[in-house]
């Protein structure tokens, strides 16, 4: 069989992305249908810059997701196929199997796998990743900051204090320190762990007795329900068994997280948590003066309905934004940590580790490092793009 | 006629336009129109003005109405979404839409000046003020540095501020906020302007503050020869500023003359309807109530056809006001006096036009909040993180001693820093006190912070606040929050009692029940404010602190607001603990006022004994401060010197001997050394001053309403 030339890779690739362009068609044209009602994100469509970087992010996370369903991908991203090593894109295979895809659309890495659908499976670990991390972050930072900004003194001197020793420890160092096995053997990313999840459960439980406590028939089903769940999950994320945390059974044990990404998860929100500590700690003080928080505070409202109720959903705007950004920074703090083989299974398809392993021979074959770096690339512009477009539109009205 | 000469060259030396004859400023027809993305809105339609060489024009009108933006016009800074869609802006003669930028810069801060509503906003704060004063010179004329510090020396002591050598050094945030504002009408007539436009330039301060401000300006303004447009929404500062007035409704001049003229033989019903909105001397909530306008602003996309006031006006006539635009008519026999109304001559201006009914006195019931000696000081440390070092005392509330009875409006009035929000804090909760007493129907309070107050006396002790954009949660709906505190006050004993109460209480505001689906950026400020006063009669509150609740709000609703405020104290006979800095408005519905300065009670006493001789020294001067809008009332002058001292640091003995008239009449120099004791006049009226009872008698009222 003939190599593919560019144009036909390139048509295949579009080909192969149909469902992420049909589920993208869908997406915007019922939210431009809609977008009149659905409030900031609707006027994101009125913000050129807004809708190009949620497009990216979307078409990402839809990449993502139908990866992970088996829909785009041509080949196993883990199995390597003898004479593809090093290959250039749109090289044949050889022996290909009737009802396999006969060619390797980006070429083969080094270790004759398929660099296309390597990236496309990663795509699903840094939308999974990323995200949830970076909401791990802000659920801490939110639970410390609001009281820290709201109470001042002594509290905010001294949570204040730990941040900025957080912020001044040197982030890679830190990295190092807690996958060393030695470390690990030890127990503390397991208790880090135990500690920074606990935040969730806290920020939950807070929000909805401030809320129902005057309702206690309410409030007390709720909170069971919502706490147990809550709980059970903590258990089962933060117990492995072997390791020092191992509290619950494996039969009640609902998954596993493998340890390096429970590491990687531990160390994205250590290092993320104090600076959205900061940001929440300012807007807390600046909305603490308005008037409405006097008028909760006159009428004998307790301190955690203020801050969860009265000043929280006020500061949503900044915290948005952000919080995009932050997935941003988040994802190419993956890629570094994959880059230094941090966390991740080696063999992993994340796209920080595929660039690590293709820079071996970057002199030599450019193809196996350049998809997934412009793919990295793609995703957080996307994603600044987007924090631009809300920043833009939150402020309009 | 008209002769120009325009001398232009860069770097070197810029000379004024010269010009000699007619209006220094006219503006013809002006539109303006501000674009977005949905449509155009209208800001300003046909609007037309003229200053003449040394005269003051005031600009007055609600907030919205367009004032701002033909300021704004008139400096060609309409931002990139606003543009002039019709009329010209003749400056000196010249068409301003057809300058050159680089000409434009040659004018703005040359020619004419901007004074804006914040002090502060308009000061660079990291640099010193002798340098921002030299600059305008030496950009605009090019003289020297030397030359240009001379003239900041002299334009410093012009606009009275002490000590001008050491204020040139200081950084904007060593003055205080009229300070400030003296600096920056100092950099604006660093230049010598030819015209001077003054965008609301004494909102953001004091009363007493405020009056010498604006003597200061009207002295200036002819000191300098400079016109003037002031742009105010208050007419009592109008009439004491400016030659002319024009009045705006919604982007329009409704009506334009002399001070004299619009003043009292106002054509336009909107100017009569302001006028009976506000509370002039002799209003009485009783027997002759302020009179609201109904209906609301229209919107700028929203307004009706033709008389824009139409929907709200009593001499509205179908088939006719609805028609056609409105032009301006010039009233016969009046100098240059011209009214955008129809049937002004076909309109008895002379009675009130609507009824006005007379409500019946309410009845004045037992104690229901007595304070006693009640003291509340604050410890500042100079240092939070390290212990120990000075630790000092801010005395926020002074022995406090007063009554208040059961359906009674008790006034507290004073200016920024006397300790009146301090006092609401206390008796809220939200601090306790240092010493002395509060007895809610013989129950201490004054040691229970709100945590530990049971649900009956929070929701019994009630605020309403002063910023109506900061009184809600933005993000909450307003059934949604009135319902929470609904809840917090365990009234009702499911969603649909209490949802129930919640349209109730909207029923007793006046606002439609459909109000509880919106948000609170969909409502205007007087709405908002009625949301406000609704949350907090959720607990059946018996005790209302209202803490300047219609300060914010413009004119026109002020009235309304106000008059529901009274009209539930007569349904529920609440006692309103009314906080205030606006004495026109205590003196109309408030039955007994306390003045405070400072921390102390300087008077108490019912409204007639308050307002009318003998006086506190401070009362005296607070009475002459505030502007009033009526041609037939004479004032007495009293300005008060220098600035409201310090809490962190007051003056030894009376607080208010630093800016005392009186304080030469008192021997042994005892107001500097001890703190009066409280004199008791007739019948509860209460002075803490040093005067003797002779001298105090020898006052005369401040305020006068010449005979008609």
């Amino acid at each position: 069989m003939e190599p593919m030339n560019w144009w036909a890779i390139i048509a295949q690739i579009f080909w192969q992305f149909i469902p992420v362009w049909i589920a993208l068609i869908l997406l915007f044209s019922v939210s431009f249908i809609y977008k009149k009602r659905l409030g900031l994100y609707g006027k994101l469509y009125d913000s050129a810059i807004g809708l190009i970087g949620f497009g990216l992010v979307m078409f990402w996370v839809f990449v993502g997701v139908f990866g992970a369903m088996d829909f785009i991908i041509t080949h196993d991203p883990l199995s390597q196929v003898s004479g593809m090593k090093n290959k250039p894109p749109g090289t044949p295979m050889r022996g290909a199997t009737a009802g396999e895809f006969g060619y390797y659309l980006l070429g083969g890495d080094n270790l004759a796998r398929d660099v296309f659908s390597r990236v496309v499976k990663g795509a699903w670990i840094v939308t999974q990743i990323a995200p949830l991390a970076t909401l791990f972050a802000f659920m801490v930072g939110i639970t410390l900051g609001l009281p820290a900004g709201y109470y001042g003194g002594r509290l905010d001197i001294l949570l204040s204090f730990i941040a900025n020793l957080i912020l001044a420890f040197p982030v890679i160092l830190l990295f190092y320190l807690l996958v060393t096995p030695e470390i690990v053997a030890t127990g503390v990313p397991s208790y880090m762990a135990t500690v920074l999840f606990v935040f969730p459960l806290i920020f939950a439980g807070v929000l909805l007795n401030s809320r129902f406590h005057t309702q206690p028939k309410v409030r007390t089903p709720l909170l069971i329900i919502v706490l147990g769940i809550m709980f059970w999950t903590y258990l089962s994320l933060v117990s492995e068994p072997g390791s020092k945390v191992d509290l619950l059974p494996s039969s009640l044990d609902l998954f596993d997280i493998p340890g390096g990404i429970l590491v990687v998860f531990v160390s994205v929100v250590f290092v993320n948590a104090p600076t959205v500590f900061r940001i929440v700690r300012g807007l807390t003080l600046d909305i603490k003066t308005r008037d409405y928080v006097a008028a909760a505070q006159t009428r004998g409202e307790g301190s955690w309905y203020i801050m969860l109720w009265e000043i929280l959903p006020n500061a949503r705007g900044p915290l948005i934004v952000d919080f995009c950004l932050r997935i941003g920074y988040t994802t190419i703090l993956l890629g570094t940590l994959g880059f230094f083989g941090l966390g991740l299974p080696p063999e992993s398809p994340d796209w920080g580790t595929t660039i690590n392993e293709g820079r071996k021979l970057l002199s030599i074959y450019l193809h196996p490092a350049l998809p997934p770096a412009i793919a990295l690339l793609s995703l957080v512009l996307g994603l600044n793009l987007l924090a631009d477009g809300l920043r833009e539109e939150s402020l309009k009205d | 006629m008209f002769h120009c000469k325009i001398v232009f060259s860069f770097g070197e030396k810029m000379n004024k336009i010269t010009y000699q004859d007619g209006p220094i400023l006219e503006i013809n027809k002006l539109s303006i129109s501000f674009f977005t993305r949905l449509r155009e809105i209208p800001a300003v339609m046909d609007f037309s003005v003229n200053v003449q060489p040394r005269e003051a024009v005031g600009l007055v009108g609600e907030s919205g109405c367009g004032k701002s933006t033909v300021a704004l016009g008139i400096m060609q800074d309409l931002g990139k979404n606003g543009r002039v869609v019709g009329g010209s802006i003749k400056f000196k003669g010249r068409d301003l839409s057809q300058v050159s930028d680089v000409e434009l810069r040659d004018i703005r801060g040359n020619e004419i000046a901007m004074i804006y509503q914040e002090p502060m906003a308009s000061l660079n704060p990291a640099m010193r003020i002798g340098k921002q004063l030299i600059e305008v010179p030496i950009i605009h004329e090019g003289i020297s540095e030397r030359e240009a510090v001379m003239r900041a020396l002299e334009v410093v002591r012009d606009v009275k501020l002490p000590d001008p050598e050491r204020i040139l050094k200081s950084y904007p945030h060593q003055l205080s906020g009229g300070q400030q504002q003296r600096i920056v009408i100092a950099m604006a007539l660093m230049s010598k302007p030819s015209l001077l436009i003054l965008d609301e330039p004494t909102t953001a301060l004091d009363v007493t503050v405020e009056a010498a401000v604006v003597e200061l300006v009207k002295d200036l303004g002819k000191k300098y020869g400079t016109s003037m447009l002031f742009i105010s929404h208050n007419l009592g500062l109008v009439l004491e500023t400016c030659d002319r007035i024009c009045v705006m409704y919604s982007g329009e001049a409704v009506e334009r003359g002399s001070i004299k003229d619009v003043f009292d033989e106002m054509q336009h019903p909107y100017t009569q309807a302001l006028f009976q909105s506000i509370p002039l001397p002799g209003a009485d909530k009783n027997e002759r109530p302020l009179v609201a306008i109904p209906g609301n602003f229209p919107l700028p996309h929203e307004r009706p056809k033709g008389c824009n006031f139409g929907p709200r006006c009593r001499y509205f006539e179908k088939e006719r006001c609805d028609v056609t635009d409105i032009p301006m008519s010039l009233v016969p026999s009046n100098d240059r006096h011209a009214t955008r109304c129809l049937r002004f001559q076909e309109i008895d201006w002379a009675t009130s036009g609507g009824s006005v009914e007379e409500k019946e006195k309410t009845k004045i019931g037992d104690v229901v909040l007595k304070i006693e000696d009640l003291k509340k000081y604050y410890e500042v440390a100079s240092n939070t993180l390290f212990d120990g070092g000075n630790k000092r005392v801010v005395k926020a509330n002074e022995t406090l001693s007063f009554e208040a009875h059961e359906s009674e409006t008790l006034a507290i009035v004073g200016e920024s820093g006397c300790g009146k929000s301090t006092f609401a804090k206390v008796l809220m909760g939200l601090e306790t006190a240092t010493q002395g007493q509060i007895l809610l129907d013989d129950r201490n309070i004054e040691q229970v912070p709100i945590e530990q107050r049971n649900k009956k006396t929070v929701g019994e002790v009630q605020m309403v606040f002063q910023n109506p954009f900061d009184t809600l949660n933005p993000s909450m709906t307003v059934g949604r929050q009135i319902i929470r505190a609904l809840e917090i006050f365990g009234v009702g004993d499911s969603n649909e009692a209490r949802q129930q109460r919640m349209l109730e209480l909207l029923d007793l505001v006046k606002l439609p029940r459909s109000f509880a689906e919106r948000m609170p950026r969909q409502l205007s400020g007087g709405q908002k404010q009625r949301v406000g006063i609704a949350r907090a009669f959720a607990g059946d509150a018996r005790i209302v602190v209202a803490d300047e609740p219609v300060s914010a709000l413009d004119v026109s609703v002020q009235a309304a607001v106000t008059d529901l405020l009274m009209e539930i104290q007569r349904e529920q006979k609440i006692t309103l603990l009314f906080i205030s800095h606006d004495l026109s408005i205590v003196r109309y519905l408030s039955d007994r006022v306390i003045v405070m300065y400072l921390g102390h009670v300087v008077e108490l006493g019912s409204t007639e004994q308050v307002f009318s001789p003998p006086y506190h020294p401070y009362t005296e001067a607070l009475l002459s401060a505030v502007p009033i809008a009526d041609t037939s009332v004479q004032k007495q002058h009293i300005v008060l010197e220098g600035d409201i001292p310090s809490a962190m640091n007051p003056p030894s003995g009376c607080p208010f001997h630093t800016r005392c008239r009186w304080k030469s009449e008192v021997p042994y120099n005892l107001c500097e050394r001890d703190i009066p004791e409280v004199q008791e006049l007739d019948n509860g009226h209460q002075i803490k001053c040093h005067l003797s009872n002779k001298q105090l008698d020898r006052m005369e009222p401040v305020i006068k309403i010449a005979a008609e």
